[in-house]
């Protein structure tokens, strides 16, 4: 098992596992996938199409980078989906109805994702709960929490032009008519943030070793229900920091949606090479990865296939990624 | 005063209604099952009837909208009402259910709004057994068993997708007729499965076909195969004046309805776009956030049209980014369900009510008939 974490070092490998492995493969996809779609349709070739593709594409790479640390100690998170629609209602209620300032609908938008990572962790960590079943039911108390507290009606957040609209301009502002996608620059920035988290911190590296075994992670000294809990934690906040990006996207949040975008979220992080059986991946395979998803969301109506085709491909793509996963360990396992 | 007046109308429905027997058996137990109610009507003992409701989502604003209606009636009715429904309109299942249960719950009568046509047969036809008189709302079911349904009040879809083109098409009018190329017209549809829904963007094909062609242009519909096989007469894509282009995302998100909206309104030849309700529509927006490109005419852009509201559509028509949409009436719908039930327990001849749908833009959206359908 332990294996799983060793570094393949030594001179014997090959030029694809010295460019990253598998993270390789998947950028060069995505420069393909691009290149094809550019060339198939005119529309997409098109800038605005550019910042449309990198718009939606925040939400989903805030929470792959949150969910790649459940899914590199074996476990999962399946509440993000929800979770983020629950806090973005809540956060935005206050702003909207309470007339608090934008920046503190924010905070609290954060905050509850943290909450709500902090019970994710306790329910897996402490009492045991499978991590599939633990945040399956944080998944549905989310989605009919955020409900209850707006009532079921949608809540827009402000526009651009209102009082309060500047937080949108964290992710996207306008020069001379043009709008200028910043937002990408603070996923990069947060990339690199959580790499080095998870590689050259106790806490990245200890969430490893819990993925590749928490029995002898435990024997060895480490506190690893407190490391345990903290991938949660770093998952609901990063799905915290994703509501704020929806909101700032979207003009209305919907109560009873969000189901479904933590499965962008995770294929995201599989087709980038996290292995749904822990240990194995990074958070720079995780944007790539989430950039397939994204793609593939866009690109696929742009070139006539209709939503049926769609669905068919994006899951054939995660089929692929995962076999991907598996042969490369059988290969290992065999050396 | 007013209270007195009302105390005693209900207090000869009662009699009326002990006379009449309604509900046979059942009524006997309904009185008892406050466990299960939401909220207290202020009845004075007149009436007493407890109906069942079932809504298409309980996470919606159009559905608070509905609900708001029953409230109303229930408040001048007397009547006692739990409402329920699913999370999402694609809980099919969950609403198979939630009617069970209502059924066993033996009310007066229960007034429904079906995600899906054919699942709730065999359950309606248990409410039909258990005497129990059933409203559709919203959506008809058009193969309930005989009897079962004593009433259907529901947008006419056809004619509120009709309502869409008929507005549009004074706006793009000219530009059709002066174009020198081919043109198109988007429309984004949340669904191609259930008929209702696609009855509203089929509506709007038909219309604007129609409109287009009595002024001697050609029209061929293309896109989406479940609408296209339903034209009739479908002109050639290659020689036609106008093209209608209908897409339909994979998943009723305003992303995806975001990103078919872009594909269209990234055309060099569109002039125009329609989404067929709240979340679709909302997808034309947020494509407009980046493409910048609908305007009040073909001649500065592509001119929008929405359905049903919110405030982010609201807010859209009201400054002129949608030149209009067409509201439903959510609210008279909730109301009239319960309205239709209560005539039927006091043994009055109830029919089906097609239920209007209004055509709103910034110069009429503040007017008395509009405004209460413009939830937010």
């Amino acid at each position: 098992m332990a294996n799983k974490v060793s570094k393949t070092a030594g001179t014997n490998k090959s030029f694809i596992d010295r460019m990253g492995g598998q993270q390789f493969i998947v950028l060069i996809l995505v420069i393909v996938m691009f290149i094809f779609f550019s060339a198939m349709s005119p529309g997409f070739r098109k800038y605005t199409t550019v910042v449309s593709i990198l718009d939606y594409s925040y939400y989903i790479a805030l929470m792959a980078i949150g969910v790649t640390f459940p899914l590199l100690t074996a476990g999962v998170d399946l509440s993000i989906g929800t979770g983020l629609v629950c806090y973005s209602l809540i956060g935005g209620l206050l702003v909207r109805q309470h007339g608090l300032p934008v920046a503190v609908g924010m905070l609290v938008t954060v905050l509850i994702g943290l909450i709500f990572g902090i019970i994710n962790g306790c329910l897996v960590a402490l009492m045991d709960l499978p991590p599939f079943l633990a945040t399956l039911c944080t998944c549905m108390i989310t989605r009919g929490f955020g409900a209850m507290v707006v009532g079921g009606y949608g809540i827009p957040w402000p526009a651009a032009a209102q009082e309060g609209g500047w937080f949108r301009s964290i992710f996207k502002i306008n020069v001379g008519g043009q709008n200028i996608p910043i937002g990408f620059l603070w996923i990069i920035l947060l990339v690199i943030v959580m790499s080095f988290v998870l590689n050259h911190t106790k806490m990245g590296r200890y969430t490893r070793a819990i993925g590749s075994n928490k029995e002898a992670t435990r024997l060895s000294g480490v506190n690893v229900k407190f490391y345990h809990i903290m991938a949660y934690v770093i998952c609901g906040l990063f799905a915290g920091l994703a509501a704020i990006a929806y909101s700032a996207i979207f003009a209305t949040v919907q109560p009873g949606s969000g189901a479904g975008f933590e499965l962008d979220a995770i294929g995201g992080a599989i087709v980038g090479g996290v292995s749904m059986s822990g240990a194995v991946g990074s958070i720079w395979g995780t944007l790539v990865g989430v950039f397939v998803i994204c793609l593939l969301k866009t690109g696929l109506p742009f070139i006539g296939l209709t939503a049926n085709w769609q669905q068919i491909i994006t899951g054939l793509v995660l089929i692929a990624a995962v076999l991907f996963d598996i042969l490369k360990r059988k290969k290992e396992a065999g050396k | 005063m007013k209270k007195k007046v009302l105390a005693v109308l209900l207090g000869g429905c009662m009699v009326a209604g002990l006379l009449a027997g309604c509900g046979g058996d059942n009524a006997a137990t309904t009185g008892d099952d406050a466990a299960t109610t939401e909220e207290g009507g202020e009845s004075s003992g007149g009436g007493d009837y407890h109906f069942e409701v079932v809504v298409k989502s309980f996470q919606s604003t159009y559905w608070q909208a509905a609900i708001q209606g029953i409230d109303a009636a229930v408040e001048e009715l007397g009547v006692t009402v739990n409402t329920t429904g699913p999370n999402a309109e694609s809980d099919i299942a969950d609403q198979v259910n939630m009617l069970n249960n209502a059924i066993s719950q033996a009310p007066d009568g229960i007034a429904l709004a079906a995600n899906d046509q054919s699942a709730v047969l065999d359950s309606l036809q248990d409410a039909l057994d258990a005497e129990i008189p059933v409203v559709c709302f919203d959506t008809g079911v058009p193969d309930a068993p005989e009897g079962s349904v004593i009433a259907t009040i529901a947008t006419d879809n056809e004619a509120a997708g009709a309502v869409a083109a008929e507005n549009m098409y004074p706006v793009i009018k000219d530009a059709i007729a002066n174009a020198s190329g081919q043109v198109r017209i988007g429309e984004v549809n949340q669904d191609a499965t259930s008929a209702n829904i696609s009855g509203r963007g089929m509506g709007f094909i038909n219309k604007m076909k129609e409109l287009i062609e009595a002024d001697g242009k050609t029209v061929a519909v293309i896109g989406n195969q479940f609408y296209v096989d339903q034209v009739e007469n479908n002109g050639d894509e290659g020689s036609a004046d106008v093209i209608i282009e209908v897409a339909v995302p994979a998943q009723t998100t305003v992303e995806l309805s975001a990103t078919e909206a872009s594909n269209i309104m990234n055309k060099e030849d569109t002039i125009a776009i329609f989404g067929s309700n709240q979340v679709t529509a909302e997808g034309v927006l947020t494509a407009n956030s980046n493409l910048n490109v609908l305007a009040a005419t073909p001649d500065e852009g592509i001119v929008g049209v929405g359905f049903d509201a919110g405030a982010t559509l609201k807010a859209a028509v009201a400054d002129g980014t949608l030149v209009g949409a067409v509201t439903q009436a959510p609210v008279d719908q909730g109301n009239l369900a319960i309205k239709a039930l209560y005539d039927y327990c006091e043994g009055n001849e109830v029919s089906d009510i097609a239920t209007d749908s209004y055509w709103y833009d910034a110069s009429n959206m503040e007017e008395d008939t509009i405004a209460p359908n413009l939830y937010d």
